[in-house]
């Protein structure tokens, strides 16, 4: 009996607590705040599939967001953020209803998988302005970055350092985003050396620290001693750190996981269009079938680490960088094929936003498949 | 070639060794009869205190002894709510998996994604290590394998040799008898509900503190459940644990390599080989044209309650 009655008294405290932790939410604000908004009222909701210091994709999103908050002088206060938010309806719903009764004005979707969802509610309620990170997708304002600027500079970066021809490459999963830094990794490898080839490695997991251990000795048993990668954990730079091998990091700078290995790192830049869409949302303007497809400084380099990378090579590659800005060289000009020996772009031509969007090849020099 | 196979031999044992030590601690909760589905959530709190630790002090001695700490008193929760109180351990399990990795992930939010500045390095073992081949495998590795090393025998010598050992499978077999003898039961079990937890701390000890030296939420990546599952492939014996975690860590490293020497084949096969291989392992060592009788402890996930009888 006397057991009952302590399992009883543990379920209620361990409710109370659980039921204690969810509350907090406030009362639904009306619209008649909209018309009155400036900088210091707008209030911003995000969405992010893991915690926002992931060390990886969110905290280069959530860092970009608040950067351009601080640009445009909103207190960060004005931010409400849900992390953890699963890729499916109940989630993505009971957190866009959570924010909707915080009264946001603008909702950043920080995953590709959100998208149908993020769609169908946006619709039912066009008060809000909701941006998604991927494809352009109806009633959202999409965005996306050219990550394949940033990740041709660093394979020309990593080919003007090696002293071989052969390259590395890990890879998470073969995605689109994925294939684009592959390739543009490759082809900033070949625009150094023509004779570069990449060998390509994938983890297939988007988060594993064994096999992205694995990936990065698995390179580095074959003779790479440079590589690019496409992962969030710190596991490959710090492999190479241990292996006296090199990498590029990836997503946000990881110089301090690994600063013996770490030659710079590219990293999502998202704050110039959070800036003009936190613009548009204040003075009303926004305009859910806008798409962002940028590059230039969203494609970010981090600082070079000078211990490793020499002045000559560091200034080679910000030209490059300035060249790329300036229009003068194209990733994907031809003539371009792909490994398999098809042509996918003729001389003179430069591919379509489309298919470099669905990026359905790799590119000659990488030794790999993507299917 | 001959570095090819010395570099896969080296991380499988590396692979290994993180699961086994949850792995062997869970055979001996089993052996007990107490079943802890919560594995996973147990390692992510082991793999997180024990890095929170070395972060805020840089004290790899003191990150290993509150790991432990963490796992006994996580021990005594779960003993507390299977043993005195004779909950459901399917459902204890499952609730300690999500309460565990909720804490690990909310606790460890401030250090998540930084690196500290120390971790457990490899130390190569003076004369051994220089044995070719065989000194690059076994021995030029970090304390948590050399410690495996030490776990292995002694954990299959105290089962089988010991009386203490005897008393444990009499405990998972039928702890009624060993009740009648005037020895404590529920002592036993939570004695050994404990051990098995602090081990699985060890195990995401190993990931945080070794493997690398960063703390993510998740960051187990399911190998807490490939520790549960290596249980029964092993039939509750520590020696087919080693060899079910060297086959499993094998072919998953391997996996990874063959992408360069055979191209031809999809990525995605390889990853899925240890998982079918796991499958076919356990149909194997576990199917019932093998043996008439189980060896699973006829008392797991048997509550035992003296007003029963």
């Amino acid at each position: 009996m006397k057991k009952k009655w302590i399992s009883i008294l543990l379920v209620v405290v361990m409710a109370t607590a659980f039921f204690t932790g969810c509350s907090g939410s406030s009362e639904p604000k009306g619209d008649s705040e909209k018309g009155a908004l400036d900088y210091s009222t707008i209030k911003i909701g995000e969405i992010t599939s893991l915690v926002v210091n992931d060390g990886g994709w969110c905290q280069a999103t959530h860092q970009s967001l608040l950067a351009a908050m601080k640009e445009l002088g909103i207190p960060e206060s004005n931010l409400v953020v849900i992390e953890n938010v699963a890729e499916d309806q109940t989630s993505v719903a009971n957190a866009y209803n959570a924010l909707a009764s915080e009264g946001v004005n603008l909702i950043i979707g920080a995953s590709a998988g959100y998208a149908t969802f993020l769609s169908d509610l946006a619709a039912s309620n066009p008060d809000i302005v909701v941006a998604q990170q991927g494809d352009q997708v109806p009633n959202l304002i999409g965005y996306q970055i050219r990550n394949y600027e940033g990740m041709f500079l660093a394979g020309y970066a990593s080919a003007l350092m090696a002293e071989s021809d052969k390259l590395g490459f890990a890879g998470s999963m073969s995605e689109a985003s994925v294939r684009a830094a592959i390739n543009g990794y490759a082809l900033g490898a070949k625009f150094a050396n023509p004779e570069a080839k990449v060998q390509l490695v994938w983890a297939n997991s988007w988060y594993d620290v064994d096999l992205e251990t694995q990936s990065a000795k698995t390179l580095i048993n074959q003779g790479i001693k440079f590589m690019g990668m496409e992962a969030s954990s710190p596991a490959i730079p710090q492999t190479c750190q241990a292996n006296n091998a090199y990498c590029i990091g990836y997503n946000v700078d990881m110089h301090d996981l690994a600063p013996n290995a770490v030659l710079f790192s590219y990293m999502w830049n998202f704050a110039p269009i959070f800036k003009d869409i936190l613009t548009a949302t204040v003075d009303g303007t926004a305009d859910s079938s806008k798409y962002y497809y940028e590059g230039g400084d969203c494609a970010q380099l981090s600082p070079f680490n000078d211990a490793i990378v020499p002045a000559d090579i560091q200034e080679k590659v910000l030209s490059v960088k300035a060249a790329l800005d300036r229009g003068e060289i194209q990733v994907f000009g031809g003539e371009l094929k792909d490994n398999e020996g098809n042509i996918l772009v003729a001389d003179g031509e430069v591919m379509s936003d489309e298919d470099i969007k669905v990026q359905k090849f790799l590119v000659e020099n990488v030794i790999g498949s993507w299917k | 070639m001959i570095s090819f196979i010395t570099s896969i031999c080296a991380a499988a044992i590396v692979y290994a060794v993180s699961i086994l030590y949850a792995a062997i601690g869970e055979i001996f909760s089993q052996r007990a009869g107490i079943m802890n589905l919560g594995i996973e959530g147990i390692m992510l709190m082991g793999a997180m205190s024990g890095f929170m630790t070395v972060y805020h002090t840089e004290n790899l001695l003191l990150a290993f002894l509150v790991t432990i700490l963490v796992g006994l008193l996580l021990g005594l929760a779960f003993a507390f709510l299977t043993v005195t109180l004779q909950a459901d351990q399917t459902v204890c399990g499952m609730a300690f998996l999500i309460f565990c990795s909720g804490l690990s992930g909310f606790l460890g939010k401030s250090v998540t994604g930084i690196a500290s500045a120390v971790k457990f390095e490899p130390i190569p073992i003076p004369g051994l290590s220089s044995i070719p081949v065989i000194g690059e495998i076994f021995f030029q590795q970090d304390i948590f394998v050399y410690l495996m090393y030490l776990v292995i025998p002694l954990s299959i010598f105290y089962i089988y040799k010991t009386k203490a050992g005897l008393m444990l499978r009499a405990l998972g077999e039928n702890p009624a008898s060993l009740d009648q003898a005037g020895i404590n039961v529920f002592a036993m079990r939570y004695g050994y509900v404990m051990f098995a937890c602090a081990m699985t701390t060890i195990s995401g000890a190993c990931i945080s503190l070794s493997y690398t030296n960063f703390w993510n939420e998740g960051m187990t990546g399911g190998k807490g459940w490939i520790a549960f599952s290596l249980v029964a492939f092993s039939r509750w014996n520590p020696a087919y644990a080693v060899l079910g975690a060297l086959l499993f860590g094998g072919i998953s490293i391997l996996g990874i390599n063959m992408q360069v020497y055979l191209p031809g084949v999809p990525s995605q096969f390889y990853g899925m080989l240890p998982y079918a291989a796991t499958v076919v392992a356990l149909v194997i060592t576990t199917g019932s044209f093998r043996k008439k009788h189980s060896e699973e402890p006829a008392a797991l996930c048997q509550k035992y309650d003296r007003e029963d009888r």
